[in-house]
């Protein structure tokens, strides 16, 4: 069971608890609701509706977009070096207390 | 020539066409052939419109589009799908196919959260954008022997020697069905008999025809269906046969969703990508400043999906899909009774000025193309699109690759649409060209 933290566009901050390592990051917070997390295409790396922004402190953990993703990504409003498609994080001990902020959809 | 004037007086656009002032319908010809026209004008008078003769309200708004999009239980697919399956004689195509053609099965993926989410989280892994990237040299070979096999006659017919050809094969390819047994004309009728059961221009004579090639194809898939059972292969029917959901209760498929599945997807992506092909054509031939960029784009990856996406976004395939209100809601000003049915337009959501900038413009480097909504949107957008999306890329790719100076062999005028309120179809597209390389 980990921690992650969502800060949705509005800067609401979202920390979830008790999460289990078996899913993405998108899932966890498309199931709490998390503002901007539509994820439409259920993490097919195929819409770009999940665009978060890694916080600086967790980019080596997280790493790097395939090119796959990237693809997706680089048709994104508001792409930054450290934008991901959270339906592509999938969840690891290593990621306890990870923080994220919801890229604003337009 | 008189120049024609908006309201306020500014020369340009004409903003109003009348269209609405004549109760308009997408169902007539002429309104369907000013379908860009038609929508602007109503996105900026009436941005949900009741089309007086499908009898349903048209949503064109980007916003407005997104609303539904985000929910659907107020707008239920389930509702619609059910009442007008079959086009009111639900009754007895429901007795020939369980007649004739093994049993009645509904679509189970045309249904509203939560029982939307079992069949669709299954599908979403069929078609990730991951698992096509494994499959696009598969797909290369299949769509550069069909344009090989045309490149040196010099002209074509883009719908049945090309658009048909490769997506009824790379379909095929992926359940595993053989192209020996099945060619693209039987695909297509297959396709048409499916989609005439969702449209709304169907009489009882057209629905005993169509449920009878229904029972055809049923019974085809079927027994794959049963093959795959005994003996598993590697392909999409045996996946979808033997497949473990995520679900305690039911952990695998029904009978009845299997065969509804595996004619889901050899259906849904025939004519839409087939279509998205042909308009690529038509943009190709007529369009040379986007012929140049398609050209400028062909060895860079991000550049040819971009290309690839702005296609889709000016000229989707699918101008819009019907939902139902199940309950009194109101959009856009209006108020929707319960009960009455509507068409989400992502034609004209992709053409709003609000969110896209000169909108008419082919524009690849738009910031915001991910929002293109030629998927449609929400739960029941495209299961499909990374599929339909390779296929576009290398068809793409391996146009300007292989053919030239590409040319339609027809006046624009007289080129005819499928007759359908909701998809932009072109029946038939000759054109002329030169081979390259």
């Amino acid at each position: 069971m980990i921690t992650v933290t969502f800060v949705e566009a509005n800067g609401a901050e979202r920390v979830i608890k008790d999460v289990n390592t078996d899913q993405s990051l998108m899932e966890v917070g498309r199931a709490n609701g998390v503002e901007g997390i539509t994820a439409d295409c259920g993490g097919a790396c195929a819409c770009a509706t999940c665009h978060v922004y890694i916080d600086p402190a967790w980019e080596a953990v997280v790493g790097q977009a395939d090119d796959v993703e990237a693809m997706t990504l680089d048709m994104a409003p508001n792409l930054k070096p450290e934008s991901r498609l959270s339906c592509q994080i999938q969840l690891r001990a290593e990621l306890d207390g990870l923080k994220v902020t919801v890229a604003p959809a337009f | 020539m008189i120049e024609i004037t908006d309201t306020d007086g500014k020369a340009g656009c004409p903003m109003n066409e009348g269209f609405i002032a004549r109760g308009a319908s997408l169902s007539e010809s002429e309104t369907a052939r000013a379908r860009f026209p038609f929508y602007r004008e109503l996105r900026g008078a009436q941005p949900v419109y009741f089309d007086p003769k499908l009898n349903m309200y048209l949503v064109t708004r980007y916003d407005d589009v997104q609303a539904v999009f985000r929910d659907p239980i107020t707008f239920s697919m389930k509702k619609g799908y059910e009442k007008t399956y079959a086009s009111g004689h639900q009754e007895e195509f429901q007795a020939i196919l369980k007649r004739d053609g093994g049993g009645f099965f509904r679509d189970g993926i045309m249904s509203d959260p939560p029982e939307h989410t079992r069949l669709r989280k299954l599908y979403e892994k069929a078609f990730t954008a991951h698992r096509v990237k494994g499959l696009e040299e598969r797909i290369r070979t299949i769509i550069v022997d069909i344009i090989e096999g045309v490149a040196a006659k010099g002209s074509a017919e883009v719908v049945a020697d090309i658009a048909g050809p490769i997506t009824a094969g790379v379909i095929c390819e992926q359940l595993g069905l053989d192209r020996g047994e099945i060619d693209t004309a039987t695909v297509q009728r297959w396709s048409f008999a499916v989609v005439a059961q969702l449209g709304f221009m169907q009489d009882r004579e057209q629905m005993i025809k169509n449920a009878a090639t229904m029972c055809e194809m049923q019974n085809y898939l079927i027994a794959k269906i049963r093959e795959r059972e005994q003996e598993p292969r590697e392909d999409l029917i045996s996946d979808l046969v033997h497949a473990r959901i995520d679900d305690a209760e039911n952990p695998t498929l029904s009978f009845e969703e299997k065969v509804s599945s595996v004619r889901a997807m050899l259906i849904a992506g025939n004519e839409t990508t087939a279509s998205a092909i042909a308009n690529m054509f038509y943009v190709l031939a007529t369009e040379p400043e986007v012929a140049r960029k398609c050209r400028d784009a062909v060895d860079d990856e991000r550049l040819i999906g971009r290309f690839v996406e702005e296609l889709l976004r000016r000229e989707p395939p699918v101008h819009g899909l019907t939902r139902m209100a199940s309950r009194d809601v109101e959009l856009g000003g209006v108020t929707i009774p319960e009960g009455s049915h509507m068409m989400v337009m992502f034609a004209s959501a992709n053409d709003d000025d609000a969110e896209f900038a000169c909108p008419r413009e082919f524009n690849t480097e738009r910031p915001n193309l991910s929002r293109q909504v030629g998927f449609g949107g929400g739960v029941h957008r495209c299961v499909g699109s990374a599929l339909a999306r390779s296929e576009l890329k290398v068809v793409a790719q391996e146009i300007v690759r292989r053919l030239g100076d590409i040319r339609l062999d027809i006046a624009v005028e007289d080129i005819a649409y499928v007759p359908s309120a909701s998809n932009h179809m072109i029946r038939h597209l000759p054109i002329t060209f030169t081979r390259r390389g």
